[in-house]
């Protein structure tokens, strides 16, 4: 998959990549995500924002080796920041 | 840093505890033994079965609500509130469905086996009760989605067949005591058509939609041949309805184009999906889901070599077993082999500590010898039913019950590990 087709969008921030995929149908916002995780060099911080709590993401990122935290928590909006476990 | 306490956060109210999808899912593989174990038994009628009471009889509806049923169930319950967004409205009209739907297939195939009537009347009862139950639930949870409007309309798809069949079904018993149906045949096969490819086979291609993009790590699906699917399902189970209700017997060839045109659109878009998969290996599940894609083409052109009257001996039998063993069993196997331990990594985590690895929920060693013996069973029962031959068909069907058995030391194992996550390495 080239950068073009992944789903939604990303930006590089201060505090690391940001991955926006608010408004995304699944499992889009799972494969965007573990795209922008599996690129070489991507050790974390990325902000991942998602518009559910994404239950199915979970075991992937433990799959991969990648912790999460929540950093925001509503009914809408949810962002994880994810970091390569050491 | 992970954050155990809130593993699931706010998606709690929208996943149901884990003890209801998988009493579905292990009631599931209990009778995918007995199915193997009745169809042994009743080996010799298998061949030239044209119907009636009798082991044949109970080890299909073993299979099909037994295997396919509860394991939609399951599923559903679980999957359709996250994928819809909308959380079921209660928990405890799912486990009353399970306390009526688990011993109704226990008493009617049971009476099926024995043509004992009244355990049939028991079942039938006890089996309309509890899929109204799930009817009524998972409309309730569809009329209110804000989800995928073409995974909907595959559920709004199967429960509008799940009625017709549940009512064909209830009048195919009632005729064992009466006798009052003209055509009892004809009856059964619609009662099959809108169970395999009505009630199963739309909640088996809608939630595929979503499931195999999701297992392969693929983008989501187009829409339009979503829609395109359900709109030729729903065509081609009309015209085969009203070709026998109405007894016109030339509309089933424009009811298997519709089939056939349901199932290409369906294969377009697993296709699409396996052909941007971000995950290399797919593992034994898709060696047994891309089987049972081929074998839903066999039955279908099985089918219509069956409406040609083409000289192949026992061809309906044949296409009945390529239909419920073939497609439907190898892809809900395939499939179970993928949801289990992904849902209980996802319900372990909420419990305590770090969630399991995937690959240390899944065994192996069972998944491959019950992948290897359905295969072989389904390949050896094949010449058989052809043939006639009870001796091969024993030792097909032998085969298979050993893959079932090796299924269930799979299932009991994910549930065992799911009820002590700290143990897992």
């Amino acid at each position: 998959m080239n950068i073009v087709d992944v789903p939604g969008s990303h930006w590089q921030a201060a505090d690391g990549l940001h991955v926006d995929t608010r408004g995304l149908l699944p499992p889009d916002p799972m494969v965007a995500i573990l795209w922008h995780l599996e690129r070489p060099g991507q050790f974390g911080p990325v902000t991942a924002h998602i518009d559910r709590n994404p239950v199915h993401l979970f075991p992937e990122l433990h799959e991969r080796g990648w912790n999460y935290e929540y950093a925001l928590e509503t009914e809408t909006e949810v962002q994880l920041v994810l970091r390569k476990a050491t | 840093m992970n954050n155990p306490g809130s593993f699931l956060g706010g998606a709690q109210d929208r996943l149901l505890p884990a003890s209801i999808p998988f009493r579905f899912f292990l009631a599931a593989s209990g009778f995918h033994v007995l199915a193997w174990a009745a169809l042994f038994l009743g080996a010799d009628q298998l061949a030239s079965y044209r119907g009636g009471p009798g082991l044949v009889l109970s080890a299909i509806h073993l299979a099909t609500l037994g295997v396919f049923t509860m394991t939609a169930i399951g599923a559903s319950y679980q999957l359709l509130p996250v994928v819809t967004r909308r959380p079921l409205a209660r928990d405890w009209p799912t486990r009353l469905s399970f306390w009526l739907i688990c011993p109704g297939i226990v008493a009617l195939t049971w009476g099926m086996a024995q043509f004992n009537q009244t355990a049939m009347h028991v079942g039938t009862d006890l089996l309309t009760l509890g899929l109204l139950i799930f009817g009524v639930l998972t409309a309730d949870n569809l009329r209110r989605t804000g989800g995928i409007p073409v995974v909907s309309a595959h559920g709004w798809l199967a429960l509008i067949s799940l009625t017709a069949l549940v009512v064909l079904g209830a009048l195919l018993v009632r005729d064992f005591d009466s006798g009052f149906l003209n055509d009892r045949t004809s009856f059964a096969i619609l009662h099959m058509a809108v169970a395999s490819f009505g009630f199963m086979g739309a909640l088996a291609v809608g939630l595929s939609l979503v499931l195999i993009p999701m297992f392969v790590l693929s983008r989501s699906l187009p829409s339009l041949p979503g829609w395109a699917q359900a709109g030729l399902t729903a065509l081609g189970l009309s015209l085969f309805s009203i070709a026998i209700l109405l007894n016109l017997p030339s509309l089933k060839w424009f009811a298997l184009g519709a089939g056939l045109g349901a199932a290409w659109c369906y294969l377009w878009q697993m296709r699409t999906a396996l052909k941007t998969s971000m995950r290399k290996r797919l593992g034994v599940p898709f060696v047994l889901m891309r089987l049972s894609w081929g074998l839903l083409v066999a039955a279908l052109i099985l089918a219509g070599l069956t409406l040609a009257g083409a000289p192949i001996p026992n061809v309906g039998t044949l296409t009945g077993f390529i239909l419920i063993a073939g497609w439907l069993l190898t892809f809900l196997t395939g499939v179970l082999y993928r949801i289990m331990p992904f849902l209980a990594s996802m319900h372990a985590a909420g419990k305590s500590g770090l969630p399991p690895l995937l690959s240390d929920l899944t065994a192996d060693g069972p998944l491959k010898l019950h992948a290897a013996s359905h295969i072989a069973a389904l390949a050896i029962c094949s010449a058989g039913i052809v043939l006639e031959a009870t001796l091969l068909l024993q030792i097909g069907i032998f085969t298979g019950f050993v893959g079932a058995v090796s299924f269930s030391v799979f299932a009991v194992n994910v549930a065992l590990k799911l009820g002590k996550p700290n143990h897992i390495p």
